[in-house]
C-alpha cells in the first residue's frame, strides 16, 4: 500500500514484506524512514490521518497499527489495535476528526474504531459515533454483508461510512440514523472500490471494469444503482466474413456476433478510486487504476452531460 | 389455463415465503428444497419470466439459490427446467445474484 500527505508532502509506503517506510524529499531525493510495525503477516492497505500525524497500516495479522512520530526518541512508534478482528484487513479510511478509523476486514465486517493517541492530540469532541474515544474503542461493527470488505470509505462529513464487500453488494451506515445500515445487493460482480463524492453520492467499481454512480436517499435510508458511468460510443458493427463466422464455430461453438473483448475503458478491474478535485462532498474529478495497468481520469460535471439520466444529488 | 398458473404462482410465492431461512435443521431444508423444486418444474416454460419479475430482489437472490441447489441434486428433466429458470432470473438478478449463491454463508 501506498499513501501520501498533501500538507507535508510525504509518502508512507507499506508491503508484504511486513514493514513500513515514511519517505520525505530532501533537495529531489526521497529519503525512507523505516517504521516497525510489529506485525508478523504482510502489510495490506495504508493511510495517513488527515492531520498527518499518524498513519494506520492494516495487515494479514488481523490487527491496525496506528503509527506516529515520539519526538525524544526521533522514531515512529505503533499502537496495535487488535480486538476483535478475526482476519485480514483490507482497507482503512480515516474520519475528518483525525481520531476515528473505519476498517474493512476479511471476517466479513466494516468496524470503526476509535484511534486516539494522546501523545499527538487533543481528546476529541463527541461525534455521532459517539462521545468515549479511547484508543481502540469499538463505536460500530457492521453484521450484513458476506463477503470480504475490500474498500470502505467515510463521507466528506464523516457521518456516514460507506463500504463494498465480496457478494457484491453495496453497504453504507448513516451516524446520523442510528447508526442504520442501508444495503444494496447489485447485479453486478463485486466492486474493489468506493468513494464519496458528494455526501449522497457514490462511485463504486470493480470487477466489472465500470465505474458506476449510486445514490443514497436519506429520508428512506436507501441506496440505489444510478447507473454506469462508462458507456462506450457505439461502435460501428461490421459483418463478419464468412471465414471469421467459421472461426467462431470452431472456437466457440457459435457464430455470434458478440464481441469477446471489453466495450469498457478499463480492460480489467478497477482496483482503485481516488478522488482528485472537489473533495469528498463536491467531487469534480476522480481517478480510477486498474489491474490492466491503466489510469484514468473522470470528469464529473462532463459525466453529467455526457450521460443524459445521471443525476448526481 | 390462467387457473392453473395462477395456483403455481401461488405455490411458488408460498414456498419462496416460507423457505427456512436461518434453519439449521437439514431436514427442514431439504424439505423445503423438495418442495420447490417441484414448484418450479411445474411451471411451463412460457410462465417463468413472469413468476421472476413478481418477486423483488431478496426474492430473486433466495430463487438463484434454489435454483443451484436443484442443479446440485440433478432429477429426471429437473435440469432442462431449471435452466430456463436460470435464465430468466439471471436476466433480473444480474452477475451479483449468482455471486451471492457462491457467498451466502446461510444456504438454502
Amino acid at each position: 500500500g501506498i499513501d501520501w500527505a498533501p500538507e507535508s508532502n510525504r509518502l508512507v509506503t507499506c508491503g508484504t514484506d511486513r514493514n513500513a517506510y515514511v519517505w520525505t524529499l530532501k533537495g529531489n531525493v526521497w529519503k525512507p524512514t523505516l517504521v516497525i510495525l510489529r506485525i508478523n503477516r504482510a502489510a495490506r492497505c495504508v493511510k495517513w490521518s488527515p492531520k498527518e500525524n499518524k498513519f494506520a497500516v492494516g495487515s494479514g495479522s488481523r490487527l491496525i497499527s496506528i503509527c506516529y512520530f515520539e519526538q525524544e526518541n526521533d522514531w515512529w512508534v505503533c499502537k496495535h489495535i487488535k480486538k476483535p478482528i478475526r482476519s485480514t484487513v483490507l482497507s482503512l479510511d480515516w474520519h475528518p476528526n483525525n481520531v476515528l478509523l473505519a476498517a474493512g476486514s476479511c471476517d466479513f465486517k466494516c468496524r470503526i474504531f476509535s484511534a486516539y493517541i494522546k501523545e499527538v492530540e487533543e481528546r476529541p469532541s463527541p461525534t455521532p459515533w459517539g462521545s468515549k474515544m479511547p484508543f481502540g474503542e469499538l463505536m460500530f461493527e457492521s453484521s450484513s454483508s458476506c463477503g470480504w470488505v475490500h474498500s470502505i470509505c467515510f463521507s466528506a462529513s464523516g457521518s456516514r461510512v460507506a463500504w463494498v464487500s465480496h457478494d457484491s453488494t453495496l453497504c453504507l451506515a448513516d451516524a446520523g440514523k442510528k447508526m442504520a445500515v442501508a444495503s444494496l445487493c447489485t447485479e453486478t460482480l463485486p466492486l474493489l472500490a468506493v468513494t464519496f463524492i458528494t455526501e449522497n453520492s457514490l462511485v463504486a467499481a470493480g470487477h466489472d471494469c465500470c465505474p458506476m454512480l449510486f445514490t443514497y436517499e436519506e429520508s428512506q435510508g436507501t441506496l440505489s444503482f444510478g447507473g454506469k458511468l462508462d458507456v462506450p460510443k457505439q461502435s460501428s458493427q461490421r459483418g463478419l466474413t464468412a471465414r471469421e463466422r467459421f472461426q467462431n464455430l470452431d472456437k466457440k461453438a457459435s457464430s455470434d456476433m458478440a464481441n469477446a473483448s471489453l466495450d469498457t475503458l478499463h480492460k480489467n478491474s478497477i482496483s482503485q478510486i481516488s478522488v482528485l478535485a472537489g473533495g469528498k462532498d463536491k467531487c469534480s474529478q476522480f481517478c480510477t487504476t486498474g489491474m490492466d495497468g491503466g489510469m484514468s481520469i473522470w470528469d464529473v460535471k462532463s459525466l453529467e452531460s455526457a450521460l443524459k439520466d445521471l443525476k448526481i444529488k | 389455463t390462467r387457473r392453473r398458473t395462477g395456483e403455481a404462482l401461488r405455490a411458488f410465492h408460498t414456498a419462496i415465503r416460507s423457505s427456512p431461512g436461518s434453519s439449521r435443521s437439514q431436514a427442514m431444508k431439504e424439505q423445503a428444497q423438495g418442495t420447490m423444486l417441484k414448484v418450479l418444474t411445474s411451471f411451463k416454460s412460457s410462465e417463468i419470466e413472469q413468476a421472476v419479475n413478481s418477486l423483488d430482489r431478496n426474492g430473486v437472490d433466495l430463487l438463484m439459490k434454489y435454483i443451484y441447489k436443484g442443479f446440485e441434486k440433478p432429477t429426471e428433466n429437473s435440469s432442462a427446467i431449471l435452466l430456463q429458470w436460470h435464465e430468466k432470473a439471471l436476466a433480473v438478478g444480474g452477475l451479483g445474484s449468482i455471486i451471492r449463491v457462491l457467498t451466502a454463508r446461510k444456504t438454502v
